[in-house]
């Protein structure tokens, strides 16, 4: 309703103006859902902004993703191919499992929800990932110590 | 005298129904850039050879009319009187059948960059895309994907260029030449920047890498990245470090998740994926 009316009264004062303003009006009236500053604003030349550096978000944390990812694929394989079970190692591949999934979530999240555009989801998201990490965390230690333990219940179920 | 006889024969275009071939109809009246010469045409008219018809359907959105929405229009062109390369067709067009048909287009040899566009869903030079003779498959050409476009196929490069500025594209030295002269380099040194000095900024790369479409903002994408590398490389330049902290941060360097769209796209051939990788591999630890 409201849109129906001011998009009438725009066109009341687009006839006193000259053709280029009557023209702006037009997009502006097109426009249906609100107008966001996608790009840093005039003026055209300067550069854009350098961000401050910080190795925690920067290299630091790209070395500890890959040397996680990487040190996955032993700790994976150690214990099926010694065909024993050792707790600390159990331990420790929980421990990388649970670091890889919230450096990856972390990933995804600095990706699709830019901070630019929406800094209260990014906030939102962030703070549930590291709730979501802290309960499984928890539920791991809980499995570990209470229950057999994640390799014994891959082994169990796996009936290949 | 030229300009008389060009607008005579577009009223005739415009008569036309089938403009691809008007040529054939006024022979010596066109002389496009990409045609061949009057007497060939003459030739081809008077044996009565098959024309190769393709048709072209390209984006266009006009500023003018920003109501309007965005459309395809399809152009038809006879190949045998065109040019080989895509620019080659869209100057035919622009000259011949449509004047708004608004492109960039500088040096038609892939050395300015100017003309990078989508063409069959794949970003390219157009002057360095042969129309396939082989399908008869109408072409799509779009503007460089994911960019706010100006007019047609003319995307808003501002930021591109911005970004580009914000990494310092030139060399910073504190000390003077040893010999007072020149700064001299070894060739070892020299040949790390082949591959990298040969970037025309097109910006095809970039536009092709998903993760500059979401993060355009923030993230500086492969085409300002593989020049950040080239700086960071040569001997010469003393600031490698502060180059390097300008990128470690989350967004400006690490969005780059190896997806590679940019080394395909490349119509120089070059691999920004590689460089990119060189410079996490030199920034870890």
């Amino acid at each position: 309703m409201a849109s129906i009316a001011r998009s009438s009264l725009l066109r009341q004062v687009a006839s006193a103006r000259p053709a280029f303003q009557q023209s702006a009006i037009r997009a502006a009236a097109f426009h249906t859902t609100a107008r966001r500053q996608l790009l840093p604003p005039l003026p055209l030349n300067d550069a854009a902004p350098v961000p401050p550096t910080s190795p925690s978000h920067g290299s630091y944390h790209w070395t500890l993703d890959r040397l996680v990812a990487a040190s996955l694929i032993p700790l994976t394989v150690a214990p099926f191919a010694a065909g024993s079970l050792n707790p600390t190692l159990d331990a420790v591949l929980c421990a990388t499992i649970l670091i890889h999934s919230h450096t990856g979530f972390q990933n995804i999240i600095v990706d699709y929800v830019p901070k630019k555009r929406m800094p209260g989801v990014r906030k939102l998201f962030i703070w549930g990932l590291n709730a979501a990490t802290a309960v499984v965390g928890l539920a791991l230690y809980e499995f570990e110590t209470t229950d057999v333990g994640i390799t014994e219940t891959i082994k169990r179920v796996w009936t290949a | 005298m030229a300009a008389l006889r060009s607008s005579a024969s577009r009223l005739l275009g415009a008569a036309a129904s089938r403009p691809a071939l008007r040529a054939a109809v006024t022979p010596a009246a066109v002389r496009g850039m990409a045609t061949v010469t009057d007497g060939q045409q003459q030739h081809q008219a008077a044996s009565g050879e098959k024309t190769n018809l393709k048709t072209f359907q390209i984006y266009r959105w006009n500023p003018d009319t920003p109501t309007e929405k965005p459309r395809m229009q399809s152009y038809t062109l006879d190949l045998n009187k065109t040019g080989p390369m895509v620019l080659d067709a869209l100057i035919r067009i622009k000259n011949e059948l449509d004047p708004t048909l608004t492109f960039r287009r500088s040096c038609r040899e892939g050395i300015c960059g100017s003309c990078a566009m989508n063409i069959n869903g794949t970003n390219t030079l157009a002057c360095l895309c042969r129309i396939p003779a082989e399908s008869n498959a109408d072409m799509k050409i779009y503007p460089l994907p994911h960019t706010f476009v100006v007019k047609d196929l003319v995307p808003d490069l501002t930021q591109f260029y911005k970004q580009y500025k914000s990494i310092k594209p030139y060399l910073q030295r504190d000390t003077p030449a040893e010999d007072g002269k020149e700064y001299r380099q070894t060739k070892a040194d020299r040949k790390k920047l082949d591959g990298l000095y040969e970037c025309i900024l097109c910006a095809c790369c970039s536009t092709s890498c998903p993760s500059y479409w979401w993060n355009s903002e923030e993230y500086l994408g492969p085409a300002i990245l593989l020049q950040s590398y080239r700086w960071l490389v040569d001997s010469r330049d003393e600031r490698t470090a502060e180059r390097k902290d300008a990128l470690n941060n989350s967004m400006s360097l690490y969005r780059c998740h190896t997806i590679l769209n940019c080394t395909r796209t490349c119509p120089k051939g070059l691999n920004p994926g590689l460089a990119i990788a060189e410079i996490k591999k030199s920034m870890a630890f």
